[in-house]
């Protein structure tokens, strides 16, 4: 039982920072507790009930389905674009797979003062760029709407994290046998054909996890959200973490912010599991499970 | 024009495209961190700076206490390498090299980890840590950050622990090594791109890191730079310049370091051939 | 990376680490007195050490230190603190935060010590009564801020605007300084303080001020509200399309730029200049008020120190460090760690030769005159009426002020139903 032995630091570790913080959360869910550090009587589910009946929680739930949706999609055409061109042979190709992951290494503070900084309407670049080449003729409000804030920070968190899946792409891509695309080729089948055919089903273990572990980590951004917008305007872009810290220390209703981050937490075990009963790719020939 | 010619030209637009993409926004920060206060919130932005000023960065060193920012980001992030490696590595090799039952189950719980969002955790774990006296050290954030990066990492050594034949280890085996003898001379070389990655991987992550290193760390000799760069953001005030030059210096270190070691990170993913 | 040796070297650096970071700190004989505030700005955080260090050399028995905090967190930070036993010994405050530190018990009653203060200095009035709550007074005031409206005079001029007398003047003033790339008037529209502040003295000058009646029942959904509302909305046309992510900060760069001909805002007389404007240049005036208006007035934040240990020997050696720097020297240099923004709030203070030498002071002396002036009269929403009522830090710590001037700017509502749902909001928050 070596393996056990070896496995049980990392399983005591994500136990002692993981289980039992979301034991006492579930706990917490069930007292009625105000500000962080005050007593709280039990209440059985009645921060559940507030919760679900509150305007604010279901509204939430759906920012946070686009946000994650968003950042997928944008993401992921991000990454299979920057993946294909870096895929192409050219002079300078591994300084340019090297610096592609620029973005992602940067802590989440300084992409938020630039691109904050270059989105703005007083002399911000964006904006003037535009102006000048004459695709607007007024300036754009990039957060000045809950529709233009959405898209905007979207923008930005995909641009933080699409280079790290990028490189996780073309990984993937090198794993790919050249064989295929030789035979596909005698074959003649088109660039999009070989895409479609060869690409994207050698990619699919990859693609899985990340699709997994992707939408795990959006789905819980908190700080790009928080630190430009506050989830407004108009509650444009409060999405569930946002709504759980608010709960939690802004309107000082501990207990139930515990409650719906346990309801959002349930949801999102609900997608994985799904996600991983419809997605998880079977391979016969193989005796791992590809999403291992 | 060739048609060898022209897909050539396409080529290189769409790298550049690319890498502009990327690069751009850096370029604004450096470039606008040495232009004069009012060139920087001029209402018509030079894209070259048409003033010339070192200002803004000695304001930084002189005002803040940017050096140690820096010496604590690089402290807790060494650090939570080093476990997240040792760590991750370990539980790695446990579960593709000496698979137990229930094994599979396992690696995907600790994938799963990422389910609960730090936004989360944090009120539980503020008690717990204030509870073991470590509220305002580094080591509740390196406690921290290595548990949000192990998982990932024990993903990312999986390809890089498969591909290694079992017959080479059941060779040293034979030849009397004990397993970890067998770990250390046979597997871990063979992987070591895959640990590089990792240990990368680990870094980058806690040196970004800004909920918790904002919450957890209360006196400015723990703060890491993150932390301390919106500190200098301030709230009734916008000092562009300082701002931009903070950001600028931020990124710096990271950018030298990937000068260094970034094709490693790289080249060890796509070495490995994430096969999944 | 892939040898034997600096894999054990790595572990042993990771230990080492560990034991560094588990070293205690020092104990010392002396009385010790934390301070967390959250004045950022590193030329702040400098003038507060000055004092500091000036103070430690004279009082060998106390050792006071300062923890420099954000407002962004301190909600969150400071009750955890409380909780985990290591919160500071004075902590920094503005009105609406003062009722979450004292729901746990934590906040001890100053009254004797404000009233020492205000014997020898003389507290403005405007300043104790945000603090005032069940009989007792919970924190010492420091300082206070107030709004204006400020305006590159050149704007003006060219446009040929003389007085603004009432809303009408104004709202035709802003429609004709608009054009040429310029904006009338830069109005935030973001769920934050600023925003709060600014759609609270449009309130304050169409006769809203009370948010509450004197049973504690809000008052928010009336008239006057929604005459503040629909106002704040038609004058929202004149603004930048970016104000929706507005904070201080970015209105001082619109105005200083030039791209905004005026805003409403704290006084900043330190970053006017930085961002392109001309001293020369820079006028200041009150908020023009509704027609009908009796009581005009300014929003103006009294900010205080909160005492929060309950050690009598460490009270009393944080009595000891307030009363230096109430000293009028003292507290002049204090105030103008941010020029014009901190207004003195004592007399003897008002007087300070220190506060008024400042170089930036000296400059703009006649608009800080002005603001001064004002501060005198200046008022916060949930501290009017003469009663506080706990329940405003909830409102205030979610923005609902400015969630409502939200509704009517970024969502196109009319005052009455923006008003509407903002009691709905607020009724919600307190229950």
């Amino acid at each position: 039982m070596l393996g056990v032995a070896l496995v049980s630091p990392l399983a005591l570790w994500l136990l002692a920072t993981i289980a039992y913080p979301i034991f006492s959360l579930i706990r917490l869910s069930f007292l009625d507790v105000g500000v962080i550090g005050t007593g709280g009587e039990f209440v059985g589910f009645e921060n559940y009930q507030r919760v679900l009946n509150s305007r604010a929680f279901w509204p939430s739930m759906g920012r946070s389905v686009v946000w994650v949706l968003g950042n997928g999609l944008l993401q992921t055409v991000l990454a299979f674009s920057a993946a294909l061109v870096l895929n192409m042979p050219f002079r300078g190709r591994a300084l340019a797979r090297t610096w592609v992951i620029l973005p992602w290494i940067v802590p989440t503070v300084v992409a938020i003062i630039v691109w904050k900084w270059m989105l703005g309407t007083s002399g911000g670049i964006v904006n003037t760029i535009l102006l000048r080449l004459g695709v607007i003729q007024e300036q754009l409000g990039f957060f000045s709407t809950g529709n233009s804030a959405m898209a905007s920070l979207v923008g930005i968190n995909s641009w933080r994290f699409f280079p790290l899946l990028t490189i996780i792409i073309l990984a993937g891509m090198q794993g790919i046998s050249k064989d295929l695309y030789d035979a596909a080729g005698v074959d003649g089948a088109s660039a999009w054909q070989r895409f479609t055919n060869i690409t994207i089903p050698g990619l699919k273990p990859v693609l899985f996890v990340m699709g997994l572990v992707g939408t795990l980590w959006s789905v819980n951004i908190f700080d790009v959200i928080y630190l430009i917008t506050g989830g407004g305007p108009s509650r444009g872009t409060l999405t569930m973490p946002v709504l759980i810290y608010d709960m939690a220390f802004l309107q000082y209703r501990l207990g139930r912010a515990a409650a719906a981050a346990v309801l959002m937490a349930a949801a999102v075990t609900l997608f994985t599991i799904a996600f991983i009963y419809f997605l998880a790719p079977r391979e016969a020939d193989d005796d791992d499970e590809g999403w291992q | 024009m060739t048609e060898h010619k022209r897909s050539a030209a396409i080529r290189y637009t769409l790298v550049t495209l690319t890498m502009c993409l990327i690069i751009a926004p850096f370029y604004w920060i450096y470039s606008s961190s040495v232009k004069e206060s009012t060139e920087i919130v001029s209402l018509a932005p030079t894209l070259f700076p048409q003033t010339f000023t070192l200002t803004h960065y000695a304001n930084l060193l002189s005002s803040s206490d940017y050096p140690i920012y820096l010496t604590n980001s690089v402290v807790v992030s060494a650090a939570t390498m080093a476990i997240t490696v040792v760590l991750a590595t370990s539980a790695a090799y446990g579960l593709y090299r000496l698979p137990f039952p229930g094994s599979k189950t396992l690696y995907r719980m600790i994938l799963l980890a990422y389910i609960f969002p730090g936004s989360l955790l944090l009120i539980p774990l503020y008690v717990m840590l204030s509870s073991l006296n470590l509220l305002d050290t580094q080591l509740a954030l390196i406690i921290i950050n290595v548990t949000f990066a192990a998982p990932f990492s024990v993903w990312l050594l999986k390809a890089f622990f498969a591909s290694i034949p079992f017959e080479l280890e059941e060779a040293a085996s034979l030849d009397g090594a004990s397993w970890l003898q067998t770990l250390l001379r046979v597997v871990l070389p063979l992987a070591s791109p895959g640990v590089a990655s990792v240990a990368i991987f680990a870094f980058i992550t806690s040196w970004t890191e800004y909920m918790f290193a904002s919450i957890l760390i209360i006196s400015d000799a723990n703060r890491t730079l993150p932390v301390g760069l919106a500190g200098i953001i301030g709230q009734y005030v916008i000092d562009w310049g300082l701002l931009l030059a903070g950001a600028g210096a931020t990124t710096l270190p990271i950018i030298l370091l990937f000068v260094l070691i970034g094709r490693y990170f790289v080249q060890g993913l796509l070495e490995g051939g994430v096969k999944a | 990376m892939n040898s034997k040796h600096s894999r054990i070297c790595l572990t042993f650096l990771g230990l080492a680490l560990f034991m560094l970071a588990l070293v205690p700190a020092q104990a010392q004989d002396a009385v010790e007195i934390v301070i967390w505030h959250m004045e950022q700005p590193p030329q702040r955080v400098e003038r507060v050490q000055g004092l500091i260090d000036e103070f430690n050399a004279a009082n060998p028995g106390i050792v006071v230190s300062q923890d420099v905090q954000s407002w962004g967190e301190i909600y969150t930070k400071a009750p955890a603190s409380v909780v985990a036993g290591n919160a500071p010994d004075i902590l920094f405050a503005i009105p609406d935060f003062t009722p979450i530190i004292r729901e746990l018990g934590a906040v001890q009653p100053v009254d004797d010590f404000v009233a020492e203060i205000d014997e020898t200095h003389g507290y403005f009035d405007v300043g104790i009564e945000p603090y005032t709550s069940d009989g007792h007074v919970w924190a010492i005031p420091l300082w206070n801020m107030a709004h204006a409206i400020w305006y590159n005079i050149d704007d003006l001029e060219e446009a040929g605007i003389e007085e603004l007398n009432n809303w009408a003047d104004w709202a035709n003033a802003v429609e004709a300084l608009t054009g040429d790339g310029r904006y009338g008037i830069g109005l935030p529209a973001n769920r934050n303080l600023y925003t709060d502040q600014v759609v609270y003295n449009f309130m304050i000058n169409a006769g809203a001020s009370d948010l509450y009646n004197d049973d504690g029942s809000l008052r928010f959904n009336n008239e006057q509200t929604v005459q503040a509302l629909d106002f704040y909305g038609q004058l929202s046309q004149f603004s930048p399309p970016d104000s929706p992510s507005w904070a201080w900060g970015e209105a001082e760069v619109c105005l200083g730029s030039g791209a905004c001909a005026m805003v409403n805002q704290f006084a900043f007389l330190r970053s006017y200049e930085a961002n392109g404007g001309d001293p020369a240049n820079l006028g200041v005036m009150r908020m023009p008020v509704a027609e009908g208006v009796e009581d005009p007035g300014t929003i103006s934040y009294v900010n205080a120190a909160m005492i929060l240990t309950d050690d009598m020997a460490k009270q009393e050696a944080a009595y000891e460090f307030l009363r230096f720097i109430f000293q009028p020297d003292n507290y002049g240099l204090f105030l103008n760690m941010e020029p014009g923004l901190f207004l003195p709030i004592t007399e003897s203070g008002f007087e300070s030769e220190t506060y008024w030498s400042d170089p930036l002071v000296v400059q703009y002396r006649d608009q800080l005159e002005t603001v001064l002036d004002y501060s005198r009269s200046g008022r916060l929403f949930g501290f009017t009426g003469g009663q506080t009522f706990p329940s405003i830090a909830r409102i205030s710590a979610q923005n609902l002020l400015s969630q409502v001037g939200q509704l009517v700017v970024v969502d196109g509502l009319d005052g009455a139903a923006a008003a509407e749902e903002g009691e709905y909001l607020m009724m919600e928050a307190i229950e």
